[in-house]
């Protein structure tokens, strides 16, 4: 290294990078909480799947490329394959893990082979075993391209415990901690972390790109200089062609066999890796989101590889051997004089150690508290837990140990392996060892007859297998087993040589180890569960998952003998308590709100804890738990969770009778509420037909005594004879009036009359409809008087209606006001609204009747002085104009003062909108000219 | 150009994207692994760019393309 920057400056810089982080995934958890979510985006999801490519891939990639060629690329076209499946695999796989609240792989499979707590057990500690060195890798990757930048100014001279690799895990430990064990949630989702994982995406993503475009441009002048400089020295021009990677064509095995080992263990390792499942099943908050991550993803794995060759070439041109390629993106920049994109090519580096880091830390300490530590506690300590009544802070402090103990185990492997083989080699490895979880995994969405102990068998045996034909053989070439391990066999049985199992010759180590685990382990799967029986948990779960798009299941027998041994088994109360020590009593008060504690808790109930439980502790432990919460004595924890199992069984299967039924319910409900409504139309139409008659009636009758006495008496005095006349014209003209509103009324109410609403003059239509009636209250000897401001906002309205409501409301008032009281008209402005009011002094509407008054044919005076006074139908009219025109309308006590001398008084009110908008702009609407056809 | 989803709401993956997604797999699968990619990874040079680092590349991108425009289409 020619020039290397100043350590601390990096140093520094790295740990603002990291704050950052740390402010971003902050930021994003404060937003979430606000109920505005950075992450619930399709962008963010494909970005945050990005955790795949780690260091391995930032700096691997480079490494790889400078011997295989081409071959560093089935590592990504693997999880390519695999999200092309995703509209089939991975949103059936997300659709259950969101119903089952799953919390890990481990879970997952747990619970679909009968929430076997063995099971998960074994994942959690295969996954751990398998993955933990791999975060070792993260580590050495950090401080060797560290040292690489600064020209070792730290690692080796600051002592074994401040080294870079311990720093990194310090800090990661902090996060994961901070942002991934903070609380106990129900859904397991930590939206600041998946926040960070994304911007950590997105910067190696950039980091390598600029890395490539100066490789590329600034140093080589163009990609087909770059290439003809190395086309020129027959080693690397061995590169460029398929030979490297796929060696001959003719020569099977070879090569061949570990591209396609690659490809198929990458797909499933983007299937089964902890931390990929935990950004792309656990903090999934949308499944629709996979829609775009099913390309975006992809294009993210294609357009961070772009450069690799270009990058690895470069590299081999100007170092030769002499530096190791992984290191060839930061020391190109630097070597280049282009010291901060070393920098850059630094941090994305780090972006990429930290997140993978970060996200298989959480799922791995997630997994173990679930899955291995609970479990055991449960089963070893019940009464211990039994007496604390809140387990959170004991769950919290499981997760942050086992963060801080896998960071310290990876740490410790980091010191010790340091160059060995067994590190280097790990990528793979590790990939080989999460991809024994596939079988299980896959067959268990679609083959209902898969078994739990078929399931173990298999993740036990593809285990074992790996551990013998990769993980021991690696450790034989770090020199920490004798090498005539892998040469001789162990004891010097050939047969038994790891890389060549059973005389199996001439394969690549990592197909090999593919080919004997798969056969393993899919063979003890398949073979033990045709020759094994499921319970009923097992049944339950089985076809949970494989129906998992039609939840009611059809292959179950419902085995309805359970019932009776429910009485016994947990009360509300029991639980209450325990759903309060996991989740808090808060939601657990919630949960069971509104039941009598000492009610027998029900199968419904059970299910409903179960299911909480699960969310925050995982299905095995869930199950453990609820047994450990049934009172002593009453019944074994095992009969509690046999019939837990058997209610699940009869309940999968009734539930497909309940929708039906209810669905029977709702059409008869709805078909019931139908014909009410119709006979009350029915009987309303009579009422209506019956007064009516009754009204027109009354002056037909006077009319028709008065014009009889007129024609039989024709000796009646001229007097007489023209003050009957004049009772016939008036009575007529009620006649006229009523016939008018009754048809005016059946009008409105068949939604047949026309509007023309517009912007109009309140203050014009309130003082026409003043001059209509002033006459009327003159005649009654009522003083009128009218209160309104100078200038009136224009409203929206029809004119010729709005004075009929206001002629009716005067009528009203006219009618109702003792000769010599007073009526006074009163207009105000509103919030955004005209509000009149017509005041009387009149003897008021009690308040029973408020509500009724605007009914056709209710009078006030009807029922309480016996004498009709109206025709009825003037304000049920102003009624459904006002409302019509978008008002409201009512009637209160006429405010105390001038009137109080008079009886209470009423007050008829109602408003109009404005037609300007507060802002004092007129809205310049165009008239609305509507026709309502029923 | 693509029928709806003929059981909305029921099984989200199923249908003709369904199908289409898995006739993309099978063929990104052939293409991507050795028989294929070693015929037509042949030597020479496109523009200068090694022929076999242009064709990978190129069916990588093609097939990504694909799985985007089915999407779209569905």
């Amino acid at each position: 290294m020619q020039t290397g920057l100043d350590w601390a400056a990096v140093l520094i810089a790295a740990l603002v990078y990291l704050s950052a982080l740390f402010a971003i995934a902050h930021w994003a958890d404060r937003r979430e909480a606000a109920g505005r979510s950075v992450i619930a985006s399709p962008t963010v999801f494909a970005l945050s799947l990005g955790v795949y490519c780690t260091t391995w891939t930032f700096y691997g990639s480079v490494g790889r490329a400078a011997t295989l060629g081409i071959g560093f690329l089935p590592v990504y076209l693997g999880p390519t394959l695999l999200m092309l499946l995703a509209p089939l695999l991975l949103r059936k796989i997300l659709r259950i893990a969101k119903a089952q609240r799953i919390t890990s792989i481990a879970d997952f499979l747990a619970s679909r082979y009968g929430h076997s707590p063995l099971l998960g057990g074994l994942v959690a500690l295969t996954a751990t075993l398998g993955v933990t060195p791999y975060i070792a890798l993260q580590l050495k990757a950090v401080a060797v391209s560290f040292d690489a930048l600064t020209g070792g100014g730290l690692g080796t001279t600051a002592g074994p415990f401040l080294d870079q690799g311990f720093l990194i895990a310090a800090v990661m430990a902090l996060f994961a901690i901070v942002f991934g064990a903070r609380q106990i949630d129900a859904a397991e989702h930590h939206p600041g972390m998946v926040a960070a994982i994304a911007l950590e995406s997105l910067v190696k993503l950039v980091a390598f790109l600029a890395v490539g475009i100066f490789v590329v441009w600034g140093l080589h002048g163009g990609l087909d200089s770059l290439f003809a400089a190395a086309a020129a020295r027959p080693d690397l021009a061995r590169l460029m062609g398929s030979e490297a990677a796929l060696g001959h064509a003719a020569s099977g095995g070879g090569p061949w066999g570990a591209w396609v080992a690659t490809t198929i263990l990458s797909a499933a390792a983007m299937l089964c890796l902890p931390r990929q499942f935990q950004v792309m099943v656990i903090e999934s908050t949308d499944e629709r989101h996979l829609d775009r991550a099913i390309w975006l993803f992809p294009l993210y794995l294609l357009l961070i590889n772009l450069f690799v060759l270009p990058v690895t070439l470069s590299g081999l041109l100007t170092f030769g051997g002499g530096l190791d390629p992984d290191l060839f993106v930061v020391a190109l920049p630097l070597n280049g004089g282009a010291g901060w994109l070393a920098l850059l090519a630094f941090l994305g580096g780090l972006s990429a150690a930290a997140g993978m880091i970060v996200v298989e830390t959480v799922a791995l300490s997630t997994m173990l508290c679930n899955d291995l530590v609970m479990p055991i506690l449960l089963r070893t300590r019940p009464r211990a837990l039994a007496r604390s009544a809140d387990l959170a802070p004991l769950l919290l402090a499981v997760r942050r140990i086992a963060i801080v103990a896998i960071l310290l185990f990876g740490y410790g492997y980091f010191r010790l392996a340091g160059s060995a083989y067994a590190l280097v080699s790990i990528g793979l490895i590790s990939f080989a060892a999460v991809a024994q979880f596939a079988p299980a995994l896959i067959g268990g969405l679609y083959w209902r007859g898969a078994t739990r102990r078929g399931a173990i068998g298999g993740v036990t045996a593809g285990a074992l297998v790996w551990a013998y034909t990769l993980l021991l053989p690696s450790f034989a070439r770090s020199g920490w087993l004798p090498s005539g391990f892998i040469t001789e066999g162990p004891w010097g049985i050939a047969a038994l040589r790891p890389y060549a199992l059973f005389g199996l010759e001439g394969w690549d180590s990592l197909a090999h180890a593919l080919f004997w685990t798969a056969l393993a382990n899919i063979g003890a799967y398949v073979g033990l569960s045709l020759f094994d029986r499921q319970g009923a948990a097992e049944r339950v779960q089985a076809a949970a998952f494989v129906d998992a798009f039609h939840p009611v299941s059809d292959g179950v027998t419902p085995t309805p003998t359970v019932q009776s041994d429910w009485r016994s088994a947990a009360s509300v109360g029991d639980l209450t308590r325990v759903v309060a020590r996991f989740l808090g009593p808060q939601r657990a008060g919630r949960a069971f709100d509104g039941a009598d504690p000492d009610e027998p808790a029900g199968p419904e109930r059970l299910r409903l804890a179960e299911r909480l439980l699960a969310g925050a502790i995982g299905g095995a432990s869930a199950r453990v738990a609820l047994a450990s919460s049934v009172s002593a004595g009453a019944v074994e924890a095992a009969e509690l969770l046999r019939m837990l199992d058997e209610t699940s069984d009869v309940i999968a299967h009734s539930r497909e009778l309940e929708r039906k039924t209810a669905e029977l319910e709702r059409a008869t409900d709805a078909l019931r509420a139908a014909n009410e409504r119709l006979t009350e139309l029915d009987r309303l139409k009579d009422d209506f037909l019956s007064t009516v008659t009754h009204e027109l009636r009354t002056p037909l009758t006077s009319i028709r005594a008065l014009s009889e006495i007129l024609h039989d008496d024709p000796g009646l005095d001229s007097g007489q004879r023209q003050e009957f006349l004049a009772v016939i014209i008036k009575e007529s003209e009620r006649l006229t009036r009523l016939i008018n509103q009754v048809l005016d009324m059946a009008k409105i109410e068949a939604g047949a009359l026309d509007w023309r609403i517009e912007t109009i003059d309140a203050g014009q239509a309130l003082t026409e409809a003043v001059a209509a009636t002033e006459a009327l209250f003159r005649e009654r000897g009522i003083a009128l008087s009218v209160d309104m401001p100078e200038r009136l906002p224009p409203v929206r309205g029809d004119v010729d209606r709005v004075i009929q409501v206001v002629v009716n409301l005067l009528s009203n008032a006219a009618k109702f006001t003792p000769p010599g009281g007073r009526t006074r008209l009163v207009a105000r402005l509103g919030d955004g609204v005209l509000r009149v009011a017509v005041i009387d002094s009149g003897p008021g509407v009690p308040a029973r009747d408020r509500d009724l008054v605007f009914d056709r044919f209710r009078q006030s005076g009807d029922a309480l002085t016996g004498k009709p006074a109206g025709t009825g139908l003037g304000l049920a009219i102003a009624k459904r104009i006002v409302e019509h025109l978008g008002g409201r309308i009512g009637v209160e006590d006429a405010p105390a003062g001038p009137f109080a001398e008079s009886g209470t008084g009423a007050s008829f009110w109602f408003t109009l909108p404005l037609a300007v908008s507060p802002s004092g702009q007129g809205t310049g609407e165009p008239p609305v000219i509507t026709r309502k056809i029923d | 150009m693509s029928a709806p989803d003929p059981t909305p709401g029921h099984e989200p993956g199923s249908g003709r994207y369904r199908d289409r997604m898995i006739g993309l797999f099978l063929l990104a699968a052939a293409l991507f692994n050795p028989p294929l990619l070693g015929l037509f990874g042949v030597g020479g040079s496109i523009l200068g760019v090694p022929a076999l680092y242009v064709w990978v590349f190129g069916i990588w991108a093609a097939v990504i393309a694909l799985a985007a425009i089915a999407g779209r289409a569905r």
